[in-house]
């Protein structure tokens, strides 16, 4: 069965591409353009991973992770955060907020697959 | 205590006045040209961008098919040895040039945080100009450094309050990068 990935990033380019690299490994992909779309998308269907950006308008990457963590169905579900930021200070609100893993722009499409495959296969 | 006549008829205020106002509009003229720009830089870049991935991804599922259409042509559809290893090679080779591409094309991403960011701070640079436009005559003291001084702390306040406004949006870049490589990756 096809794992589903959630890719929440307010940039239409970016996620293109990484809509792009995941199909082209195989798996399905449900986009987000920012984390009050991707909590709802998150809301009609459990996906297999969710992967996100910190900074975007309205709600952003931390705050998603936060709401995803409290609903049951997302309690284990692994959440990979993918943004220009790379600071210890952010990346420790990240661990803290519920994320299992921190991916610094750009991405680079093989890099990128083999992390979601080694967390959901 | 100045009276608002007593000031506003003084010549020297009125020229004051008038050379903020001159600057303040000029000043604003030009900031919002660059911010125009900025603005349609940003757009142009996104679209840009978005069709030079639509082709790259059609490139690369073009090629895919073409070569199942090439080992359809061989001889019992399959391919030797050495020619299967040779289309293998290419098939690899291709997807690292795509994935570089992909990888090269995400400045936009950053450009275009960037680009809000710098949007932002014209509009803060606007708001400097603003408030130094809005001084009439009777604002200005009739003599005296001292009232010069308060007068100018005022603008000062006026502009820093503005600048708090705006704080959240401008307080930091948060794009440090300098070069396009693939950046890190921790697992927690």
């Amino acid at each position: 069965m096809t794992k589903t990935i959630l890719a929440v990033d307010d940039s239409g380019s970016l996620r293109q591409m990484l809509s792009f690299s995941l199909k082209a490994a195989g798996y399905g992909v449900i986009e987000a353009i920012d984390g009050e779309d991707g909590l709802n998308k998150a809301k009609r269907q459990t996906v297999d991973l969710v992967l996100t950006d910190q900074n975007m308008p309205g709600m952003d990457g931390l705050s998603l992770i936060r709401a995803l963590r409290a609903m049951k169905n997302y309690q284990n579900v692994p959440i990979l955060m993918l943004t220009t930021e790379s600071g210890d200070d952010i990346k420790a609100m990240g661990r803290a907020a519920g994320a299992n893993g921190w991916l610094v722009k750009p991405f680079d499409p093989a890099r990128l697959t083999e992390v979601v495959k080694k967390l959901i296969g | 205590m100045l009276s608002w006549k007593s000031c506003s008829d003084d010549p020297m205020n009125t020229r004051i006045v008038h050379l903020l106002a001159g600057m303040s509009l000029h000043g604003d003229q030009h900031l919002a040209e660059v911010e125009r720009d900025l603005v349609q830089m940003d757009v142009l870049l996104n679209e840009a961008v978005k069709k030079l991935c639509t082709s790259f991804m059609a490139i690369h599922q073009a090629i895919d098919l073409q070569q199942e259409a090439l080992r359809s042509l061989l001889p019992g559809g399959m391919p030797e040895a050495g020619q299967a290893a040779r289309l293998d090679a290419l098939r690899e080779e291709i997807g690292r040039h795509v994935g570089a591409a992909v990888t090269g094309l995400q400045f936009q991403d950053m450009t275009s945080q960037l680009i809000g960011r710098m949007v932002q701070h014209l509009a803060g640079l606007r708001d400097v100009f603003g408030v130094l436009g809005t001084s009439e005559p009777a604002d200005l003291p009739e003599s005296g450094s001292d009232e010069m001084l308060a007068m100018l702390n005022r603008l000062s306040d006026q502009i820093g309050a503005r600048g708090d406004e705006r704080a959240g949006a401008t307080a930091r870049s948060t794009v440090n990068q300098r070069h396009m490589e693939s950046g890190g990756i921790e697992l927690f």
